[in-house]
């Protein structure tokens, strides 16, 4: 009971301070890419007792951040349903936190003591380690935020909030599929939904990126329309529903909502380096056998986690300013047209490919065998994505049809 | 306009190229284009200017339009003819002379007092442009502030003072930038 006390303290209050400084580094990114500075300037007021400021990079930035949203006017405005209005981002950051139960955010510590208490063996580092279903809660969870934004727009009964919420619900179904099918690839081939499990087969038969390209680039697609990030941010993108969903949000209430935004980033950022990238496992330095496990390599494990999770957060931020945003009825095409097949193709190429391997591979593994289905992921990859560009199931032509007879209401204009 | 209308011009959409159609050459030059910036910016070549801590780089202070100055002739005198041109010039209306009998006898006249409302300034330049003498010029200070309306009047004491202040860093127009000054 303690033990998974301090665990969930340890990483709520991880994840929190992670998504503030992230905001702030996603604001620097943001000011870098346009060769600007950013916020630099806050830091330690000592100004205050006759020093001179203590400016360290702007690191003080997210304290600042977060008193003014604390001490704006928390308004609420008298057409929005109250009680949806006030459920909508508690419903979206408890969704938000509660996925990362089953996330491991490290390997495995040695036996501990405190006080007269000792740990009954290795501490898991995950809030509640040995879930079998773990990523099939992980989707349910993600599933249960969109709730939030549906309710957000719904309950602030405005036109941009509900535009905004249409979009995320219809985006995220859509993307929900080539999600699964990307991870279906993983759960195949490693013969698992444990995320721990997952990790381990990686250690094992080596990271899931080298042998499903396919699937990776699937996942990682819909991990950005899921997360709701550039260029997949219609349900609030700034220019034409100036911010979506909660338009009609202010203070605390906007705060939750773009806390937890932030998070569901970096739970796609865990999902994408649990999955594909090999969790805490770095060839040669981090040990393969999970178990055993030294404060040394434990300590070691988390680093290479985590960093490995910045890597995959700062990829978020750059591509933010790289690509410009989908329309939305290209964004449904690339999800039903391009994702989905594309999935689909992946997930049977890797149930034959292991198959294929179980039946007449050695046992164990082999040099060769690992070799030969690295390359069979690639030609698959390589093939696919040919199809699929030259097929160029993308382009639509939106314009009136010419050669139709203009209707009777349309003359009439 | 509907879409069967004469006067439309219909161009048919570009067919997209190998590399927009394999998507992925675009995917990697939108990356490459926004890391050459990024490196460039963590490199220190930013454009942001720091402004209290470092002063704005002005590219020519000749022609920047910043606080005026009455400019003083060889002998110390003010340019000044009180010509009334700036003050009929000037769109807003900042510009207040009252001229009396010149004591020198180049000139006839000579501004007793000479006050512009900076405040009221839209800093346009016309006055400059209309001087016929180039006493009045517009300069590169741009940080001007004051603690009350009163003291945002400058009156010819003070424009004559902005002239010593910067008459070394800012010589008076030359011919070139379109004043008469020889």
């Amino acid at each position: 009971m303690l033990e998974v006390l301090i665990k969930s303290a340890i990483l709520i209050g991880g994840i929190m301070t992670a998504a503030a400084y992230f905001v702030l580094l996603e604001r620097r990114m943001a000011a870098w890419v346009q060769d600007r500075i950013g916020p630099s300037r806050v830091g330690v007021p000592l100004s205050l007792f006759g020093f001179k400021d203590l400016r360290l990079w702007g690191l003080g930035q997210p304290a600042a951040d977060g008193m003014k949203m604390i001490l704006k006017e928390e308004y609420t405005p008298a057409h929005v349903d109250r009680r949806l209005y006030v459920l909508a981002p508690i419903a979206i950051l408890a969704a938000a936190i509660a996925t990362y139960a089953v996330i491991p955010f490290g390997s495995l510590i040695p036996s501990v003591r405190i006080g007269s208490t000792q740990s009954a063996g290795p501490i898991e580092l995950t809030v509640a380690p040995g879930v079998d279903v773990g990523m099939i809660y992980v989707f349910a969870l993600s599933s249960v935020a969109v709730y939030g934004v549906i309710l957000g727009g719904w309950a602030s009964n405005s036109k941009y909030s509900f535009l905004g919420g249409l979009r995320s619900s219809a985006q995220l179904i859509a993307y929900e599929l080539p999600m699964g099918l990307g991870i279906l690839g993983v759960v195949v081939a490693a013969g698992s939904l444990n995320l721990n499990t997952i990790i381990q087969q990686q250690v094992q038969s080596g990271w899931f990126v080298l042998v499903q390209p396919l699937g990776f680039v699937v996942f990682l697609i819909a991990a950005f329309a899921e997360a709701a990030r550039l260029p997949f941010d219609l349900p609030e993108c700034e220019q034409e529903l100036i911010g979506g969903y909660h338009t009609e949000y202010s203070s605390m209430k906007l705060l939750l909502f773009l806390v937890a935004e932030f998070m569901h980033m970096i739970t796609a950022s865990f999902l994408i380096v649990i999955l594909f990238f090999g969790g805490w496992h770095f060839p040669f330095i981090t040990g393969r056998d999970p178990a055993e496990v030294t404060w040394a390599t434990a300590i070691l494990r988390v680093l290479v986690l985590h960093g490995k999770i910045f890597l995959v957060i700062v990829f978020f931020m750059w591509v933010r300013w790289s690509w410009p945003r989908f329309r939305f009825d290209q964004l449904m095409n690339l999800a039903w047209k391009i994702m989905l097949p594309l999935g689909l193709v992946n997930f049977v190429a890797i149930a034959v490919l292991e198959e294929f391997r179980h039946v007449y591979g050695p046992l164990g593994g082999s040099f060769a065998w690992t070799m030969g289905i690295i390359v069979a992921g690639w030609l698959l990859f390589v093939a696919a994505w040919l199809v699929t560009s030259l097929a160029n199931p993308l382009v639509t032509d939106n314009r009136p049809r010419r050669d139709l007879a203009p209707l009777e209401v349309d003359s009439r204009i | 306009m509907k879409p069967d209308d004469p006067n439309i011009k219909w161009i048919p959409e570009p067919e997209l190229g190998l590399a927009g159609k394999l998507y992925l050459p675009l995917v990697a030059q939108g990356l490459t284009t926004t890391w050459k910036h990024l490196t460039r910016s963590l490199s220190g070549d930013v454009v942001t200017v720091s402004y209290p801590d470092e002063e704005p780089k002005i590219a020519n202070p000749l022609i920047y339009r910043g606080v005026h100055r009455l400019n003083k002739d060889e002998q110390g005198r003010v340019k000044c003819v009180a010509c009334f041109l700036c003050s009929t010039a000037c769109p807003a209306h900042c510009i207040d002379i009252i001229a009396s009998e010149s004591p020198w006898p180049d000139r006839e006249k000579y501004p007793q007092s000479f006050n512009i409302d900076e405040l009221r300034c839209i800093y346009c330049g016309m006055c400059e442009e209309a001087c016929p003498v180039d006493a009045i010029e517009l300069t590169s200070l741009y940080n001007l502030t004051g603690r009350s309306r009163e003291e945002m009047i400058f009156d010819k004491e003070k424009l004559l003072s902005v002239y010593d202040a910067t008459k070394d860093k800012e010589p008076m127009q030359s011919p070139a930038l379109g004043g008469t000054a020889t």
